[in-house]
């Protein structure tokens, strides 16, 4: 995909306090046009607090925020029709059905005539809700009902995609549904602020990832350089057949960083790969080592640190500070 | 523009719903029913006692189907997705108080109009004055109803529990819906009632939506 260097978000400083409770703490990114953004961190982090002052449902906070390199309050006309928006947790009225919901939803943000019905149709093939155009919105599962929340926040053919916690409390099923949806929208030219907790799903898109913990921004970058930076790199986990007979003369390797021998079973030894090290050339050397020494192996695995790992390791950090 | 589409689409789902199919068929119902027995008033017109029914029937379901509907929306962040597009946020609850208003008028005149024919049927509606304090008592039961809908706004924006909303509008929402018809009995030959009747419902129910739509503009959504 091609990014470009233009900052379509940009928050500056921003602080934002509920009563005595500091939700955001002078949180400050930029997100550029194109980009996936991963926002990350646990549950009252003020991730939801971010996406509603961004999407301009908060309006009463410090600092700036900047879309287009305009402040959002100069701007609040034509933000509502470049954004397109996934709340956490929202509900329909109860009596309307889907059609309704979305015609409502369309004419709103501008729609009208054919140009709403085509828009009506094209999203509903997109979510594949075609089927329950005319049902009432509350019989509908929670995974249908999520799908249309989707279909709403793209009938405006936004720019900019906010999601807030989009997977949260779908079955496997919604999950994979909604999932093949976000990463169909990836794969245009569209800018998508992704929010949630579910640490593999951000994984599986983002370009940029900002871990959130306590309203303060920890870090904000790549997920490999977030890896890097937290010095988690591949380990090579070798099980023997007998105890203490590892491996010997590893540290003449260049691709190994550190060894452990000192599991608890005794027959396992953990190699610890350099960040910079190539993978396959790793492993083909290991297992060559294997055969030269005439050393018996039970398991041979490759732990690629996790989006997780790297997460939990902020969190626990900034915990213990 | 989108004020208008709005009311309408609160209209569409108001007019629908079961509390206003009861009010379509329970107030024009009342009206026969009054109109059906000579009841011993005290010299006090028959209409206006209607009225005074009608007002606080009415304007206790409209006060409490409002603030459940806003307490309920509220808490489900159902306006989230209405607040992302361009509109103002006012727009919001001032269609809701048009639509249900509206509803409720229809079936208000429905009712009164009904009672009016039912005595022209069986010869009762021997002179204008039957007329007019009919019409007196329709501007009456109006104005209560558009200060019981705005006290429902209200009440439905500053409470979060919605039993607790329910019970407050069943309890405020009808005492505030007949102050506009208390002047026409306190001082029936002081001030002119109708006059008053209008004034105290045109000043009494804007307060309350201002001072609902400055809430709801503060509220942390």
């Amino acid at each position: 995909m091609n990014k470009s260097a233009f900052p379509i978000i940009q928050f500056k400083k921003v602080s934002k306090s509920y009563k005595d409770i500091k939700a955001l703490k002078d949180v400050s990114f930029a997100i550029h046009k194109g980009e996936i953004f991963g926002y990350i961190g646990p549950n009252g982090a003020g991730k939801t607090t971010s996406i509603k002052i961004l999407v301009g449902l908060l309006r009463n906070f410090q600092g700036e925020v900047l879309i287009n390199n305009i402040p959002i309050e100069k701007n609040r006309k034509s933000l509502h029709n470049f954004i397109g928006y996934l709340p956490q947790e929202a509900g329909f009225q109860e009596w309307r059905t889907v059609d309704h919901a979305l015609i409502t939803f369309g004419r709103l943000s501008g729609l009208k005539g054919n140009n709403l019905e085509n828009r009506i149709h094209e999203v509903l093939e997109i979510v594949d809700l075609q089927d329950v155009r005319n049902k009432k919105i509350s019989h509908l599962s929670g995974g249908m009902q999520q799908k249309l929340l989707f279909a709403q926040a793209i009938l405006n053919d936004p720019k900019i995609l906010v999601l807030d916690e989009p997977l949260s409390g779908l079955d496997a099923t919604s999950r994979y549904q909604v999932k093949k949806i976000i990463k169909s929208f990836a794969e245009k030219e569209l800018t998508i602020f992704f929010s949630s907790h579910i640490l593999s799903d951000i994984q599986d898109f983002a370009d940029k990832i900002g871990i959130l913990n306590h309203g303060k921004l920890l870090d904000l970058d790549t997920p490999a350089q977030l890896q890097e930076k937290l010095n988690l790199t591949n380990i090579i986990q070798i099980e023997y057949k007998e105890k203490a007979s590892f491996l010997r003369n590893l540290e003449q390797h260049s691709f190994i960083m550190s060894i452990d021998n000192h599991t608890p079973t005794k027959n396992v030894q953990q190699i610890r790969l350099d960040p910079q090290a190539d993978i396959e050339l790793s492993i083909r050397t290991l297992l060559q080592e294997i055969l030269n020494q005439r050393i018996q192996i039970r398991g041979f695995t490759l732990h690629k640190p996790t989006l997780e790992d790297v997460y939990l390791k902020y969190i626990e950090e900034d915990d213990t500070r | 523009m989108n004020l208008r589409l709005l009311y309408l689409d609160e209209l569409k789902g108001y007019y629908k719903s079961k509390v206003m199919i009861i009010l379509w068929m329970g107030l024009p119902f009342l009206s026969v029913f009054f109109s059906s027995f000579n009841f011993e008033t005290d010299g006090v017109p028959l209409s206006y006692l209607v009225g005074i029914l009608i007002a606080s029937i009415g304007g206790t379901l409209s006060s409490v189907m409002l603030s459940t509907s806003i307490t309920s929306e509220l808490n489900r962040h159902v306006y989230d997705l209405f607040l992302i597009r361009p509109i103002k946020r006012y727009f919001i609850l001032i269609a809701k108080f048009l639509a249900v208003y509206t509803c409720i008028v229809i079936a208000t005149c429905i009712s009164l109009s009904l009672g009016l024919f039912i005595d022209y049927i069986k010869g009762t509606l021997t002179n204008i004055s039957i007329v007019l304090h009919t019409f007196e008592s329709l501007i009456f039961t109006l104005a209560a109803i558009a200060i019981a809908c705005s006290a429902g706004i209200l009440i439905g924006i500053s409470v979060t529990n919605v039993a607790a909303s329910a019970i407050l509008s069943v309890y405020l929402g009808s005492q505030l819906s007949i102050i506009s018809v208390l002047p026409s009995l306190i001082l029936p030959n002081i001030i002119n009632p109708l006059v008053l009747g209008i004034v105290v419902g045109s000043s009494v129910s804007p307060t309350l939506l201002t001072i609902a739509i400055h809430l709801f503009n503060k509220k942390q959504l």
